[in-house]
């Protein structure tokens, strides 16, 4: 395994390929478009040139690896999902062929990322996540052979030896009894097997560091994904609480579906085509859409009261603290208002300045993640 | 470079912050969390400042604590604790000053850290550079006198080069900005109180008149202006008396000495500590004027009861400026500072007169005074109470500390600001004495424990104009205001009749009053609203309903316009709290503030709603104003509806349950409020310019008294409030 794994997907299995962008690094440019597309093959050598240490966001659905280039951050995203297919010889070389990615194990081929949906889709079933609830699905016997080769085959080979790299681990979940302990300690251990030096970063923290670093990493990250919202309270990027609601993106797509009797996957793909929660719904899925954002940020805001309110440890802060959203939940536009509404309803032991959304949502955890991990390389 | 700071903290959270809030304000520190590490840390190289964090067990800190205070002598120690375990920390001879009990505030923790840091003058190097020079020169002294007498010259040359180079540090003198408190006014620019940590004021040493300074020359440095920043016959009759005595029982030391050792120096008695003060005063009196040394001086001693400086002193003291005392007044200021609580008045007063005449008599001998002045002096007494410890309108300033302590934190406190508030003082004193008359009248009848709330508005601004929040601050700081969440009772029914004009109701619409078994959604069995007499009127109109408060009436408008409608005008209106969509609540059964109900009325009352608003504006030292009015205002009820309301709560007062509040002569609307076995008394209500509320009951929520309704105990206190604006 290569950093050409890295790429493998190319232009040749384009709708299967990984999603990949070109984020700049400090200071991150706010104008620069940033377009979620697929690596052109004559990119493939100047990024082979890419070293350092690596950010990683593992995800309920995607996996999101973030690395520096000179000035700018590579991301690339990749789909957190599989799907299985009889094994056969044929099939097996048509996959290599095709540079998709896939490992072999049980007489079943394990095909990854997107394109295990497009097989899904082929095949008229359904791709199965490795992740569920931001944590190691417990359903999936093979979850962690799963996440181990999604893993291997998205981030590069280490150049040396003990080389940093930072993956995002979710809070503790005070709505649901499970712990974050087991899902920290295999990606753990399986990074170390690679030869990298892990270090594990809380979500919200991460969102944090890529997001508020004018207001000295002082505030509120919140990060909404698909399995659930990690929510963090740093005091100059110290993190004094820390913790995670089991809501998300999946929860709402879920919830919307079966009140409305359509597919989750209908929703989803209502939510994911430019549906706007700042205007009227126009429909049962917009109508289902809003009620169920108001119901996961008024989750939110209430477990903020519960939580913040219960701290101890909270200090006091000589300015009010700003909330950073991010993460693909807060993808349509008008969560930021929804948001502020639902703050309205609670009283939290801290003043808050203002609401922002993370200017790409979808790569802020693994920035952060990738900013630990370059601050932790330069103090050694 | 070594670690300045240690921080121990067995909570890592805690102390991670403290060691990143010094760190990213430039001080070095080390933090540990175990024991173990942080003795061995300390015993290796004591740091100037350790911050020992005891919130989570102080009980298995005790030892550590009481080791590190007994054998670290030249280290300051700043402890956090939680506030139930100061009184411990006290008896074991811990520093107040530098113990900060939680809230846990990470500004406040290095602004101490630095302070202490501030103090710390090392002489370590100067110490170093000699004892190489010393090797050096014995090495020489052997091959040739002359070098070594080339040596000590160069060596005298460089230590006057170092003393010099070392100016820099008196230089912060330059930008001297001591702790200002921070003087809270009312809007008719009445001085309500100051926010201080140390209670200071900065006075420029011209405005000081001149017989309290010859009055502090006379007893500390009566050659201030003849000598260079030392005194050396002082020192040496000093030397002479504390050998005698075997031991440090006298200082020679000149104001400019001292203001060295306040400034820059612990206060121990070492020749260590005495030759960094005369280098310092040296090189003080080299750059600053006599006048200017003694300003800094007078500002920033320490004259105990917390007053730090001369003009807080006088204000603690006598309860006037510097510039008004007279001879006797400033002698016994200029007693003080030498041992600020023996010779305290009001610990000791005999030996702070015995004190202060000494002063007089030293003034007499050197001259500054004649003998008649001083005779006068004499006679004068010495004060016998502290003034100003407590303050005006004391609930709307504590309102006012909590809102600014959450935007300014510690500058609040340090930074000299000028708030003004919103207050009428005039208003306010009528608010007070029309409390005190309602309680009055209240222990008349034998009822007595009885607590009460006023608050009045501007409901075109949201302006407080006026705000008790209970009987005696003194007693209880409880603000009945804001933090007390009562039924209001019938004072809620306006916002049920304010939803049925909203959904199509007129004031004379028709609605039935009668007794009526309802089926409680909620829980299992029934509910029967009564009316206050038990008498019902049949059909009767939304306007004769509300006038007389009828229970019966209001529910059936209640199940008409439906309860979330009623909740919904309730949140358009302003009201926080929680509504319970239960019919119940259509009687002012859920809960809310004194202040959540007036600004409720502010909307009834123009139809816009505002939100609290206690400061005008502030003015920071730099006469720069940091914050101007603001406020947002919001159109909520219309034109017709607001007729509408305005028309019955009119009623209330002209054939209503409030008709004691014809005696007004003006247009007056509002609603009283009683609540089940006379808890609470409530009256709220308006004229053009303001809305005011009345609250009465007890803490325990007890009965205030058979049939003391809203309109017997809490109209009467509404009524001398709005007779006499």
């Amino acid at each position: 395994m290569g950093i050409k794994d890295l790429f493998k997907s190319g232009p040749s299995v384009e709708v299967m390929g990984d999603r990949d962008i070109d984020v700049p690094a400090e200071p991150i440019n706010e104008n620069q478009k940033i377009v979620d597309r697929l690596m052109p093959s004559r990119k493939k050598e100047e990024t082979r040139s890419i070293k350092g240490p690596i950010g990683i966001d593992i995800g309920t659905v995607n996996i999101v690896v973030a690395q520096s280039r000179g000035k700018d951050i590579k991301a690339v995203r990749q789909l957190n999902a599989f799907f299985t297919i009889p094994y056969s010889n044929i099939t097996r070389k048509t996959l290599s062929r095709d540079e998709i990615m896939f490992f072999e194990k049980n007489e079943k081929l394990y095909i990854l990322g997107y394109s295990a949906e497009e097989f899904a889709s082929t095949f008229g079933g359904d791709t199965r996540k490795p992740v569920e609830s931001g944590l190691l699905n417990p359903k999936e016997r093979e979850s962690i052979s799963v996440i181990k080769a999604l893993i291997s085959r998205f981030i590069r080979e280490p150049v040396k030896n003990n080389e940093k790299i930072c993956f995002s681990v979710p809070g503790e979940p005070i709505d649901r009894p499970a712990s974050v302990i087991f899902h920290e300690s295999i990606i753990k251990m399986h990074l170390k097997s690679l030869g990298y030096y892990p270090i594990a970063i809380n979500e919200g923290m991460a969102v944090i560091l890529s997001e508020l670093t004018g207001n000295n990493f002082t505030g509120i990250g919140i990060s909404m994904g698909g399995g659930m919202c990690n929510v963090c309270l740093s005091y100059l990027s110290v993190p004094v609480v820390t913790y995670s609601i089991q809501k998300g993106g999946d929860y709402i797509d879920k919830m919307v579906g079966s009140s409305v009797g359509e597919m989750a996957a209908k929703v989803k793909a209502v939510k994911e085509d430019g549906f706007d929660l700042s205007i009227e719904p126009r429909d049962r899925i917009e109508i289902g859409l809003h009620i169920f954002y108001d119901d996961l940020f008024s989750t939110l805001a209430q477990s903020l009261q519960q939580v913040l309110g219960s701290s101890d440890n909270i200090p006091r802060f000589s300015k009010p603290l700003p909330i950073v959203l991010s993460g693909g939940t807060v993808m349509p536009r008008g969560c930021k208002e929804k948001f502020e509404k639902a703050l309205t309803e609670v009283r939290l032991p801290v003043t808050i300045s203002e609401i922002l959304v993370a200017e790409k949502p979808l790569f802020a955890t693994a920035k952060g993640a990738l900013t630990m991990a370059i601050t932790e390389d330069s103090e050694i | 470079m070594p670690s300045s700071v240690i921080v121990y903290s067995p909570d890592e959270i805690r102390g991670r912050i403290i060691s990143k809030t010094l760190q990213v304000k430039g001080i070095k520190n080390l933090l540990f969390t175990s024991h173990f590490e942080a003795e061995e840390a300390i015993n290796k190289r004591p740091p100037p400042v350790i911050i020992l964090d005891t919130k989570k067990n102080l009980a298995s800190e005790l030892n550590f604590l009481k080791t590190l205070s007994n054998n670290l002598l030249k280290t300051t120690l700043i402890v956090l604790s939680n506030p139930s375990d100061v009184p411990v920390l006290e008896e074991m001879g811990i520093d107040m000053v530098l113990c900060i009990p939680d809230p846990f505030d990470p500004e406040l923790i290095f602004l101490k850290a630095r302070d202490a840091l501030a103090r710390e003058f090392s002489m370590k190097s100067f110490a170093r550079v000699l004892k190489q020079a010393v090797l050096r020169a014995s090495r020489f002294f052997f091959r040739s006198l002359r070098i070594i007498i080339i040596l000590a010259i160069g060596l005298a040359g460089g230590y006057i080069y170092w003393c010099i180079s070392t100016l820099p540090k008196i230089g912060v003198l330059d930008n001297y900005s001591p702790y200002e408190a921070s003087r809270v006014y009312s809007y008719d620019n009445k001085l309500l109180t100051e926010f201080y940590v140390e209670r200071r004021t900065f006075i420029p040493h011209e405005k000081i008149p001149k017989h309290v300074i010859k009055a502090f020359l006379a007893v500390e440095d009566k050659r201030f202006y003849r000598h260079h920043g030392v005194d050396f016959i002082r020192i040496i009759s000093a030397l002479i008396k504390n050998i005698r005595e075997r031991g440090f029982v006298q200082g020679g030391s000149t104001i400019t000495q001292q203001l060295a050792k306040m400034l820059f120096l612990k206060p121990e008695k070492t020749i260590t500590r005495k030759i960094k003060e005369i280098v310092l005063s040296i090189q003080i009196e080299g750059k600053y004027t006599k006048d200017e040394i003694l300003g800094l001086y007078l500002n920033q001693a320490y004259f105990g009861t917390r007053a730090y400086g001369i003009e807080a002193a006088s204000q603690a003291y006598f309860g006037k400026s510097t510039a008004d005392i007279n001879i006797s007044e400033a002698a016994l200021l200029a007693a003080l500072p030498k041992a600020p609580s023996k010779y305290s008045p009001f610990k000791d007063p005999k030996g702070a007169f015995r004190r202060r005449n000494h002063v007089l008599k030293r003034m007499l001998v050197t001259g500054f005074i004649s003998k008649k002045e001083y005779k006068k002096s004499l006679t004068e007494p010495i004060p016998d109470r502290f003034h100003g410890r407590k303050y005006k309108a004391p609930y709307f300033v504590d309102y006012c500390r909590t809102i600014l302590e959450d935007k300014y934190g510690d500058r609040l406190y340090t930074s000299g600001l000028k708030i003004y508030t919103t207050l009428d003082y005039r208003m306010q004193r009528i608010a007070e004495n029309a409390i005190k008359n309602g309680i009055k009248d209240l222990q008349k009848r034998g009822i007595t424990g009885v607590q009460a709330a006023l608050l009045a508005i501007d409901p075109k601004t949201g302006w407080i104009k006026a705000m008790v929040g209970g009987t005696n601050f003194w007693d209880s700081q409880f603000n009945r205001v804001t933090q007390a969440e009562r039924q209001p009772g019938s004072a809620f029914k306006p916002i049920v009749y304010l939803t049925a004009l909203n959904n199509g109701f007129k004031p004379d619409s028709t609605i039935r009053d009668k007794m009526f078994t309802y089926v409680l959604t909620n829980e299992e069995g029934t509910w029967t609203p009564q009316n206050y007499h038990d008498v019902y009127r049949g059909v009767v109109t939304l306007k004769t309903a509300l006038a007389l408060s009828l229970n019966a009436a209001t529910v059936d408008l209640a199940k008409k316009v439906k309860i979330k409608n009623i909740i919904k005008t309730a949140k358009l209106v302003g009201i926080k709290s929680s509504i319970h969509p239960f019919y119940p609540s259509a009687l002012g059964a859920s809960e809310m503030t004194l202040m959540e109900i007036v600004y409720a009325y502010a909307a009834l009352a123009y139809g816009s709603r505002v939100g609290p608003m206690c400061i005008d504006r502030i003015i920071d030292r730099e006469q720069l104003a940091l914050v101007g009015p603001s406020g947002t205002k919001e159109r909520v009820i219309n034109k017709k509806a607001l007729t509408g309301i305005r028309q019955m709560l009119r009623a209330v007062i002209l054939q209503g349950t409030a008709r004691k509040a014809r005696v007004i002569n003006r247009k007056v609307y509002g609603k009283t409020g009683t609540t089940n076995d006379y808890a609470d008394a409530w009256f709220i209500g308006f004229d053009d310019k303001m809305v005011a509320g009345v609250w009465v009951g007890r803490d325990g929520r007890a009965p205030i008294g058979e049939n003391e309704t809203g309109a017997r105990v809490a109209l009467p206190i509404w009524i001398e409030f709005m007779k006499n604006l």
